[in-house]
């Protein structure tokens, strides 16, 4: 491979999921990049990474300002690839030869449910009042629908207030209107890693604002039950190591269940974290997007705000919404429930840049009231075809002798395929990455969600079978050197796609 | 009053526009302070009622600054103390009560005031968006909860500042409740296309093509979708500016773009001063030249800001006006939403897509959306049409934040591909509707003798109460805007549009008959109370002396 080759890959991998402040002097850039290049061997250094980003940006346009730089950059990069990808999308007729996109967390199993139902007439009413202006927090009926939604299926020992709710276009614009309104430039946040990346991306964009990642280790060691586990002694030792680099930590970043690892947290795992959080006057923001899709029968969540306590209940923050457990990625809709009547108002002077159609307001409503359709037909579905289609592939990945986790909940596998790297390093995943995309299937490697250890990538197994049938075999292909591409002769050369940021979800 | 530094400056008798941006809190403490020592002394030598009330507010109005910087100071002495951090004077937020809310400059920044003591969860900016948010929608909020009803609250507020298209909901409920609007399919709900789905980006250009009378086809590829105009211009703003940079903004303008300069990208709207009277090199009212144009970007200069772009509004919002094509010799964001309510007939509505060369076409950007010739405001949609393929990328990474969805996405194609129903029966009865609610309210004005400007685009006639005022002050127009309030009818005042001189109010005629004439009633009721005061005012001043 030459230098030239290597180089921009290293730079596009590195940069990937790690963001910092414009503006602000930073050296890390080189820092990410040492540690890349690591031996495996070596015990890691520190248990905790800050993230920086925008020095990667090399170019930069007479027309644009720098941060809009920045953020084309982003556009042609990282989320260049998905549209690539898109573009080369598998078509059982029209396209067989296309990509396999096994990347984006997107839930395809129940569409057909969806779009039945969502075509009912009900769903077609209009009144003048969905035309115009009105509450930018969303719609009063809405908010009202959301709050007994989330009372029910979060199990709130009381009902959820209404007026606690606010509603966004989407995941992505809570995050970046939480990190705004809590954050000053170049704050951040603590983030146990692997975590889907993308959010490095969102809370930069607007707000500026920092990740700071808690290194989780695939090793089991002392207390520890499982590979992964978050503990509050790892979450303290990156509080402070964040600290005395200078970097104002302002909150912690929770997702649960866990994207990539599936994690499940107990709730005294929770309560740990929560206490944390208040001794340090952190707050928290609660990522539930994946509550119901926990698709294993002996696993029983506990959302943030069944709690009978709550710690700190001014600074928990807990977001869901639809995209992931209703499949409907597409609908940009977005709940924050949020006691701390500051910190909603902060985001509802935002909401008029993340408000959505009155029409669409109202489908959500008619939806979530719709508690027959919800537990009778859609919930058993969805959870028996999760099931079928995790039952596949891990079956698949088993038989090949590939270690994995993934307890029952989510659309991903994530699996450690270390032991097809010639050597533990950074650039030889994304080698292998850039192998199983030759092969015409699109996986996302380690390194895009911060991971520590060279090696693991995320599977998303939430889709139609035949599709998970042959993303399976063109996996193997790679992995038993079947690929037309030869390991000692990668084709890395090419620049396009450039990066792997191959994954994008919100 | 939304900015407390407006408020000093006002009340300490300065002119209206530089701002205090970058003045530190301290120093607007200190002015501040003074003001609120003038007011003070001021009200130990006259006391009528009316400059009583008028003095309690403004005194309440100056605690509440006064408290606002007062926790400013205590988080940054804080942050410098804890963090070490560099320090980093905070974006005050401005003067812009934003009329897309049609609320009104809050009664009460006391409040924001108490409710920001309390946000000390909150970072500065954070607390800022808080408090624009406070003064901007406050009056909004109690509207939403206390509207008229012609049966059911005919005493609730009438909002006549919210620069909505009310006059053809019945047609669009029709036509949105046809059955091909009931469509839903497996792309819709999954991960779009940012920057817009491509059917809509590609009815889009159709569209513009045709209503714009582009001399060629418009490219779909040069459409950015995101959900609502203000999230166009947020997302242009931080493309182009990097923040404390600024764009050149004729006033009278519309007070939404402040806020949305102002919420994320930090970006400064400098005014060019338009100005009503006529004189041979301003040959119509409030008409906006190359030679004054030219004139702010000197002085903006001089004053060492940098100025990347000149944001014009073009059918004009609050004025109507339509400019003729030579405006455009400049670099430009041109926001073309009222495009389609230009109601007389006799005006020619120029687009710049319409120009066969551009002076520039890589440095010019069109923003246009539903929400005003649709009355569409609630289906959170804006395009951006650019030649620059750079811009449209760097856009396009915002439709992360400002996505719409695949539903409501494919409503919208729909919609704008029937052309048959667009032709022949909505916008020509949304045209005549227009007109007539037009000139209902210019004949009532004109009977109640209130000069106006008269344009026949728009959904608003932009209105001169200078003679309601005495002195005629920006403090007296708040006055008189309160006044309307008192009797449940909300304008917006002026000041809100960066207005140069006070007694300007924005009146919103695009709603039913019934409901204006409720209004106008209130109206007139409050435009007699304020002569009856002014004349026992004076009578008082005379037996007095």
């Amino acid at each position: 491979m030459s230098t030239l080759a290597q180089k921009e890959i290293r730079m596009a991998a590195t940069s990937l999921g790690s963001s910092s402040a414009q503006g602000l002097p930073s050296n890390e850039g080189d820092d990410v990049e040492r540690e890349c290049s690591r031996k495996p061997d070596q015990k890691p250094l520190k248990h905790y990474g800050v993230g920086d980003p925008s020095t990667m940006v090399s170019s930069s346009s007479p027309h644009l300002s720098s941060r809009g730089s920045i953020n084309k950059w982003f556009w042609d990069s990282f989320e260049g690839i998905q549209r690539t990808c898109q573009m080369d999308e598998y078509d059982e007729d029209k396209n067989p030869n296309g990509i396999i996109n096994l990347s984006i967390s997107e839930n395809k199993l129940c569409l057909d449910l969806l779009t039945r139902r969502l075509s009912q007439s009900d769903m077609l009413w209009v009144e003048p009042s969905l035309l115009q202006y009105t509450d930018w927090r969303g719609h009063a009926f809405l908010r009202e629908e959301v709050a007994r939604f989330l009372s029910f299926y979060c199990k709130s020992p009381a009902p959820l207030k209404p007026d606690n709710v606010l509603v966004l276009n989407g995941s992505i614009s809570v995050f970046s209107a939480l990190a705004t309104v809590l954050c000053e430039v170049g704050e951040a946040f603590l983030i146990p890693a692997p975590f889907y990346g993308s959010i490095t991306r969102h809370v930069h964009r607007y707000g500026s604002v920092r990740l700071v990642s808690v290194h989780l280790d695939s090793e089991v060691t002392g207390m520890e039950t499982r590979p992964f586990q978050l503990t509050v002694e790892k979450l303290e030792m990156a509080f402070q190591g964040a600290k005395s680099e200078g970097v104002k930590v302002k909150g912690l970043i929770l997702i649960n269940p866990h994207n990539p690892l599936g994690d499940v947290y107990s709730v005294e795992e929770l309560q740990g974290y929560l206490d944390f959080a208040k001794r340090h006057e952190l707050h928290v923001i609660m990522d539930e997007v994946y509550m119901l899709s926990v698709f294993e029968k002996s696993i029983e969540y506990h959302s943030v705000l069944s709690l009978e306590r709550l710690p700190d209940p001014q600074r928990t923050h807990v977001m869901w919404a639809p995209s992931k457990d209703f499949g409907m990625s597409g609908v940009r809709f977005s709940t924050l429930y949020t006691e701390n009547q500051d910190v909603a108002t902060a985001v509802a002077s935002l909401c008029c840049c993340h408000s959505l159609s009155g029409l669409v307001q109202y489908q959500m409503a008619q939806l979530f009231r719709d508690r027959d359709w919800i537990d009778q037909v859609f919930l058993p579905e969805n959870h028996a075809r999760l099931k079928a289609a995790h039952t596949y592939v891990s079956e698949e990945l088993r038989a090949l002798g590939i270690p994995f986790l993934s307890r029952g909940a989510g659309f991903f596998i994530w699996a450690n395929l270390g032991k097809y790297l010639p050597e533990a390093t950074f650039d030889q995943e994304l080698l292998l990455w850039r192998r199983f995309l030759d092969n015409r299937v699109l996986l996302s490697c380690g390194k895009a969600f911060e991971c520590k250890e060279p090696g693991w990538f995320r599977l998303i197994f939430s889709d139609r079978i035949h599709r998970l049938r042959l993303g399976m075999q063109r996996i193997r292909q790679v992995l038993e050197g079947e690929s037309q591409v030869a390991a000692d002769a990668p084709s890395c050369q090419t620049q396009e796609p450039r990066g792997p940021g191959s994954h994008y979800e919100d | 009053m939304s900015d407390p530094s407006d408020i000093s400056r006002m009340l300490c008798g300065q002119t209206g526009d530089q701002t205090l941006r970058n003045h530190s809190i301290y120093t607007q403490m200190m002015e501040t302070v003074l003001s609120f020592m003038k007011l003070t002394t001021r009200d130990q030598q006259q006391d009528p009622v009316l400059e009583g009330q008028k003095h309690s507010q403004a005194i309440r109005e100056e605690e509440a600054l006064l408290g606002h910087l007062m926790i400013q100071l205590v988080k940054h002495v804080e942050s410098v103390a804890t963090g070490g951090q560099k320090f980093q004077l905070s974006w005050p937020s401005m003067d812009s009560r934003d009329n897309v809310r049609g609320g009104q400059q809050a009664q009460s920044s006391r409040q924001t005031c108490q409710d920001t003591f309390i946000g000390y969860d909150l970072s500065n900016r954070g607390l800022d968006i808080s408090s624009l948010y406070h003064s901007s929608f406050q009056d909004h909020n109690t509207y939403q909860r206390n509207k008229y009803h012609k049966e059911n609250n005919t005493l609730g507020f009438i909002n006549l500042g919210t620069s909505e298209n009310k006059l053809c909901v019945d047609l669009l409920k029709e036509r949105l409740r046809r059955s091909d609007m009931n469509y839903v399919d497996d792309n819709l709900l999954q991960y779009p296309d940012w920057r817009g789905q491509p059917f809509l980006r590609e009815e889009v250009a159709r569209f513009l093509t045709t209503y714009c009378k582009a001399p060629a086809h418009l490219d779909p590829e040069n459409v950015v979708i995101l959900n609502g105009c203000s999230s166009v211009f947020s997302s242009l703003a931080m493309v182009l500016c990097d923040p404390g940079e600024a764009f050149l903004v004729p006033t009278p303008f519309f007070s939404g773009f402040i806020f949305s300069a102002c919420l994320y990208a930090k970006v400064e709207l400098l005014p060019v001063h338009l100005d009503s009277r006529v004189t041979s090199a301003n040959t119509s009212p409030f008409q906006l030249t190359v030679g004054k144009l030219e004139q702010a970007l000197f002085e903006a200069k001089m004053e060492g800001k940098k100025v990347r772009g000149l944001l014009l509004t073009n059918p004009q919002n609050p004025l109507g006006d339509v400019y003729s094509r030579d405006a455009f010799d400049l670099h430009v964001i041109v926001d073309e939403i009222y495009m389609l309510t230009v109601f007389d007939e006799a005006i020619t509505f120029h687009s710049v897509l319409s120009i066969e060369s551009l002076p520039d076409p890589g440095k010019t950007h069109v923003i246009w959306g539903t929400s005003k010739g649709f009355g569409l405001s609630g289906f959170c949609f804006g395009a951006l049409y650019t030649y620059n393929r750079e811009v449209a990328s760097a856009v396009s990474a915002f439709g992360f934040l400002h996505g719409i969805s695949g539903i409501a996405q494919y409503k919208l194609t729909q919609l704008l591909q029937d052309r048959e129903w667009l032709d022949n029966t909505y916008l020509p009865i949304n045209r005549f509707r227009l007109q007539a609610a037009h000139k209902y309210i210019t004949n009532e004005l004109k009977a109640l003798n209130v000069p106006f400007l008269n344009r026949g685009s728009g959904l608003f006639v932009w209105i001169n109460l200078k003679k309601y005022l005495h002195p005629c002050t920006f403090e007296e127009e708040l006055l008189l805007h309160r006044r309307f309030l008192d009797k449940k009818l909300i304008l917006s005042p002026g000041k809100s549009f960066m207005c140069k001189e006070p007694g300007w109010f924005r009146l919103v005629f695009a709603d039913n008959h019934l409901l204006l004439r409720s209004a106008m009633h209130r109206f007139h009721q409050v435009l007699l109370e304020q002569e009856r005061d002014w004349t026992r005012k004076q009578l008082e001043d005379a037996i007095k002396e």
